[in-house]
């Protein structure tokens, strides 16, 4: 090999990589507007994004996994935590985590500066990227409920059914009533997706219904539930 | 020297020093923090985020001025002439220091940009373009009056003007986080496995063929293979940053196989400088400069090449993606790559400006020693803490505090072995600035 085809050798392979990444970086311009959901980024949320800048809350916390590593991802803080609990932490810091070993400093944020960062955190919250992180995906199905189906050699939606302590207010028996009703059979009253429903809104189905909505379930969670529910004939 | 305005690397050099110490004393108020409870009212004072911007920007400030200082050392040998002009390069040195100098203050009293790395505010951006405007034009004007062009020169300036117009793209303000993080990363990655690989690369090629009296064109013919495989693989590897912050899922192959393919270049340059040191021409006046070469080939394959490889790939870096595993990567590859390159052009050009021939060597190697197995020990305690908390956080879904717990003790055995890497770089600082002709009994 010579200095000529060692030449080549740069050119085609800076060119190459150049033209595939930029005309990717074209296209992911074109997609990023469904992915996260522009039409809800409004002016709130990028005053948000000021606030978060303006605090540097960057180089501690990370955001979409980048940033400090020093306090907790806030990608997904808004579905974890909600309004009350970030308009706690932002107001006296020094209280929440007075027993925690690691602090937060006092921001002395104004109150609409919070709620500008909320709406920050809300839109981040719903960008669809690829279910990360993997401790709050929607994929993501409980350990314990994991571990219990391969030890008891049970199927996943009858772990959970365990697990998220359904079974402490349904019976599996037929005829047996405990502070719901039996779901004995329950699978040949209703189709999977009315389940699902009425998992997450109990009163939806019948408006006196005292079960508490189950929000905490994921998306796989549901669905696996939902299937162990359907084979109760 | 050959030329006089060689001496004009040496004022980038000592400041550059200077802050690689602060830069490490910073890294231990950081791991400091990890390792035990700072009370709520210095965290008020001075935050952990505070010290990791400074720590970050000092990298940073102190590894580019060792490229500049580099640049205006070997432009002249390259060029067969001086530097088109010494005062502007000193002008450039003087905006430098005090944009470095104001931003660092200003991070302790909360004006900042507020975006990780890229902290220095939008004002002070424009004298960092002002700059480093000067630079390319002084460097620029020098290889044009030149009567010798280069392979080097033309890598070095073309990794300088692409590492220049990079900067651009994090001035902006992104209204969309997604976009934002999208250009960010065209700084810091495309800088790291882009730019900053031809700057380095070319400094790297030019102190081997000077060592080892290799030719030429030997030499410039690898530095084109290893830079264009650099950037075949660096470019389109952006992509393994894409896979999670909201971008098209075709990142995750793209990103997946061009980085899984970055190793490659590096792997060529350690059996390139291996060859250059069997093959070489000139005598071995002062071992110490190719222990320190073969050094950084070395730990530039370890740091950047194995530890990056390592959680490239979508399938592990969803569990370690933000975790203390990056930390592990990000110190070992600065470290391998960009730290001891420099250290090794300082040992490479100091003895120069006072006209040693031949140097006591005892206290560079115990310095060179100290920090390579330290900082790989310290690259290790973070790797095993990053194994902890993907384990506790991402696999079993515990707090992230609880997981924090965790991996507590790691962070503090890190810190320990800290301490250790700076005596190693107090040596190493202390023997650069008091080299002194070795006498024969």
């Amino acid at each position: 090999m010579d200095k000529k085809v060692a030449f080549w050798i740069f050119l085609l392979g800076t060119l190459s990589s150049a033209i595939l990444f930029l005309y990717l970086t074209f296209d992911t311009h074109k997609q990023v507007k469904v992915l996260t959901k522009v039409e809800n980024l409004n002016e709130n949320v990028v005053a948000g994004k000021k606030v978060w800048e303006k605090y540097n809350c960057n180089d501690c916390h990370t955001i979409l996994g980048f940033g400090g590593y020093y306090a907790p991802d806030m990608t997904k803080a808004y579905k974890r935590l909600g309004d009350e609990n970030i308009k706690d932490i932002l107001k006296k810091p020094d209280v929440i985590f007075a027993n925690s070993k690691r602090k937060m400093p006092k921001q002395n944020l104004k109150d609409e500066e919070i709620e500008n960062l909320i709406s920050f955190l809300k839109w981040v919250s719903e960008i669809d990227n690829n279910e990360w992180p993997p401790q709050h995906s929607e994929k993501r199905i409980s350990r314990t409920a994991l571990r219990m189906s391969l030890s008891e050699n049970i199927g996943v939606g009858a772990a959970l059914f365990k697990v998220k302590g359904c079974i402490t207010c349904h019976s599996l028996q037929e005829k047996e009533e405990k502070r719901g009703p039996s779901l004995a059979k329950v699978g040949s009253s209703f189709d999977l997706e009315t389940l699902k429903e009425i998992i997450r809104n109990p009163k939806t189905f019948n408006p006196s219904s005292k079960m508490p909505p189950q929000n905490q379930l994921t998306e796989e969670e549901l669905q696996k539930l939902s299937e162990f529910l359907l084979s109760l004939k | 020297m050959e030329y006089k305005s060689q001496e004009i690397a040496k004022f980038y050099f000592y400041p550059a020093l200077l802050l690689f110490l602060i830069q490490i004393l910073l890294g231990l108020y950081l791991g400091f923090s990890y390792s035990s409870t700072i009370p709520q009212d210095i965290v008020d004072v001075f935050p952990f985020s505070t010290a990791r911007a400074m720590h970050t920007n000092l990298l940073v400030l102190w590894l580019l001025l060792g490229f500049m200082g580099g640049a205006y050392y070997l432009v002249p040998e390259e060029t067969k002439r001086e530097i088109w002009s010494s005062k502007l390069a000193y002008l450039q040195l003087i905006i430098l220091l005090v944009t470095g100098v104001v931003a660092l203050v200003g991070f302790f009293f909360g004006w900042t940009q507020g975006r990780p790395l890229l902290e220095i505010p939008r004002p002070l951006d424009m004298l960092v373009v002002v700059g480093a405007l000067i630079f390319l034009y002084n460097i620029g004007m020098t290889i044009l009056k030149g009567s010798q062009k280069t392979v080097i020169l033309g890598t070095l300036f073309g990794g300088m003007i692409f590492l220049a117009l990079l900067y651009l793209f994090g001035i902006p303000f992104y209204k969309n986080a997604t976009i934002d993080w999208y250009y960010w990363w065209w700084v810091i990655h495309l800088w790291v496995e882009g730019a900053w690989e031809l700057v380095t690369g070319a400094i790297f090629a030019f102190v081997l063929m000077k060592l080892a009296g290799i030719e030429r064109s030997v030499v410039e013919k690898w530095l084109y293979v290893e830079i264009g495989l650099f950037l075949f693989t660096g470019i389109a590897g952006t992509g393994h940053h894409y896979y999670w912050l909201g971008a098209p899922k075709y990142w995750l192959w793209v990103g997946g196989i061009f980085s899984a393919l970055e190793p490659l270049p590096i792997l060529l340059m350690v059996i390139d400088t291996w060859n250059h040191v069997k093959h070489r021409k000139e005598e071995i006046k002062n071992p110490l400069t190719w222990t320190l070469a073969v050094g950084t080939a070395f730990y530039h394959l370890l740091g950047a090449g194995l530890f990056g490889f390592v959680h490239t790939l979508p399938a592990i870096n969803y569990y370690t993606h933000g975790s203390q595993i990056t930390v592990s990567h990000g110190h070992l590859a600065f470290f391998g790559a960009y730290a001891l390159l420099n250290i090794t052009l300082f040992y490479f050009v100091f003895p120069k400006f006072k006209n040693i021939e031949k140097y006591d060597e005892r206290k560079g190697k115990i310095g060179f020693w100290t920090m390579s197995v330290s900082m790989f020990l310290m690259g290790l305690s973070f790797a095993v803490a990053g194994i902890v908390q993907s384990y506790f956080e991402r696999f079993l879904g515990f707090s992230y505090m609880e997981a924090q717990l965790y991996m507590r003790l790691w962070m503090q055995i890190a810190t320990i072995i800290g301490i250790f890497f700076l005596f190693g770089a107090i040596i190493t600082i202390y023997d650069l600035f008091n080299l002194k002709e070795k006498k024969f009994a």
